[in-house]
């Protein structure tokens, strides 16, 4: 599913985001990177949505090569993608309501069919009752489970998580994390950024470790 | 989902209803920036149109005018009456004319002798020293060149003394209006420019409030044309409404001059009616209002929302 074969991504001034990674994640996985902050976790995900693209290597999405991929074709790469943050990235002018369907907006959804989407995509993440406030008036564990909706809400197969419990106080990190492994079960092929090692180890998953942008 | 044809069109029509919608909420939300703006584009759109529709109005005078233009041709003497009304009768057979008029000597010393107060000293003459003449009343629609060329043709006839035709001040006055009317597009087009401008400025500054959002929606996957498609219709918005308020203005400036026009059109002899130009000035201000709205949007959304790209 995502494939890197000695990828590297230099910044401009020579800093490596990350250096020569080679790394096979199967379709429908769920798997942990890890490391300390600037370890290069954030880079990769970044790669995988295009949001950087690689200087070197080959980084195969479904068996193509998305290094080379022209710009007009990266809003249907992203579509595969459901991307979460640590800080939502939610926007906070918008109902929640809104913030879930963007997109399946500018999927072009018909409006019936976003109105029941977005509700079951509420009702996983346990804040259906929530649809129509404001996300600042949630909190910081009820606004990630917003961002979640959100990923979720198209049905992408991939599901990015850049330190998506980086805020949170343990349980609401353990009912984060559960979410994830319900998603996964449903055949999403899930990585999640983190540096909650206790958190990672309980849950028994395959862990990518990376140490100044390589592979441990 | 089975998706046809008719729902992805009905969805794409939702979308930009919901677009057009939410773009004029957005506008609504800063009610004082949007209507200072809406005054600007109305006020700079009305200038040249205004002066357009003053030139309508006085070109419509002078081609009434025009629709009664008459040559005079004074017959040389010796030209007995009926071969002046058999002259005439020839005369009315050609399409420039409409009809023919005789003023006979003896008609033309009568009303000298009425009007002048020379009656005593005509008595003294032992002819009469006045021509018969010919009042040719030309039909509508004669270019200024169509009656020069026939009042050389006229010119030239056996039985011609002399002519004489007041066309001298309607081609000045055509010529003038023609000068006018090119600098007042050229003043048009500047203008154009400039609303074009101010609807792109707006726009940046809307795409550099919206910043986030534009982010959030590359990070789901909006295309370009998704992300354009708000700000295209705020740029439409500003347009139409702009084009309306500068209508306002046209029509508000034409009820002002209506009554000093009423009374030179009645001098003219002719009768203008105000709510066509009106009309004729809406027509023309919506859709280019609409366009150079459009182009402005364009304009400040290809250069800057390439520049916005997710952290």
């Amino acid at each position: 599913m995502i494939h890197f074969e000695n990828v590297s991504k230099r910044f401009p001034g020579g800093h490596y985001g990350v250096s020569n990674i080679t790394l096979n994640i199967e379709s429908g996985a769920l798997a942990f990177i890890t490391g300390h902050s600037g370890a290069g976790k954030s880079t990769l995900l970044r790669l995988i949505a295009l949001l950087e693209r690689p200087t070197r290597g080959q980084l195969l999405i479904d068996g193509r090569n998305i290094g080379r991929l022209p710009e007009n074709e990266i809003p249907a790469h992203r579509r595969k993608i459901g991307l979460i943050f640590q800080d939502h990235r939610l926007l906070n002018d918008r109902s929640v309501f809104d913030n879930v369907a963007l997109p399946l907006q500018v999927r072009g959804f018909p409006v019936r069919e976003v109105g029941k989407r977005v509700r079951a995509s509420l009702d996983k993440v346990g804040l259906l009752k929530k649809e129509k406030v404001l996300p600042i008036t949630l909190s910081g564990g009820e606004q990630q489970r917003i961002g979640i909706a959100r990923a979720i809400v198209s049905r992408p197969p991939i599901l990015l998580a850049d330190e998506p419990t980086g805020n949170l106080d343990p349980d609401l990190s353990h009912e984060i994390m559960d979410l994830f492994l319900a998603f996964n079960q449903l055949g999403i092929t899930t990585l999640i950024a983190s540096h909650d090692l206790d958190l990672i180890k309980k849950l028994d998953r395959p862990v990518v470790n990376l140490q100044q942008g390589e592979l441990r | 989902m089975r998706v046809t044809l008719s729902t992805r069109i009905l969805a794409w029509l939702d979308q930009h209803r919901r677009c057009a919608y939410s773009s004029y909420m957005e506008m609504r939300r800063r009610p004082m920036a949007s209507i200072m703006t809406l005054l600007v584009i109305g006020i700079t759109l009305a200038l040249p149109a205004s002066l357009l529709s003053l030139l309508k109005i006085s070109q419509t005078m002078t081609g009434n005018h025009q629709q009664n233009a008459s040559i005079s041709l004074f017959l040389k003497n010796g030209i007995v009456d009926e071969k002046a009304l058999k002259v005439a009768a020839d005369l009315e057979l050609r399409p420039q004319i409409n009809h023919v008029e005789l003023l006979t000597s003896a008609d033309a010393m009568e009303e000298f002798r009425s009007h002048s107060g020379f009656g005593d000293a005509l008595d003294a003459l032992d002819d009469n020293p006045l021509p018969n003449v010919l009042l040719i009343h030309l039909t509508p629609n004669n270019s200024s060149i169509d009656i020069r060329e026939l009042a050389a043709e006229l010119k030239e006839e056996s039985v011609t003394d002399s002519i004489e035709y007041d066309q001298g001040w309607i081609e000045r006055m055509q010529a003038i209006t023609q000068a006018i009317r090119r600098a007042v597009q050229a003043l048009g087009f500047g203008l154009g420019l400039a609303v074009m401008l101010i609807i792109g400025n707006t726009i940046r500054l809307e795409i550099m409030n919206r910043r986030e959002e534009i982010e959030v929606t590359r990070l789901v996957g909006g295309s370009d044309d998704f992300i354009r498609r708000p700000f295209l219709y705020i740029g439409l918005i500003y347009g139409l409404f702009g084009a309306l308020i500068a209508w306002l203005l046209v029509s508000i400036l034409l009820m002002l001059v209506s009554g000093p026009l009423g009374r030179l059109a009645e001098l003219y002899d002719t009768a203008i009616s105000l709510s066509a130009f009106s009309l004729q000035a809406l027509l023309l201000l919506i859709p280019i209002g609409i366009s150079f709205g459009l182009a402005g949007a364009w304009l400040a959304v290809s250069r800057h929302l390439s520049s916005i790209n997710p952290e």
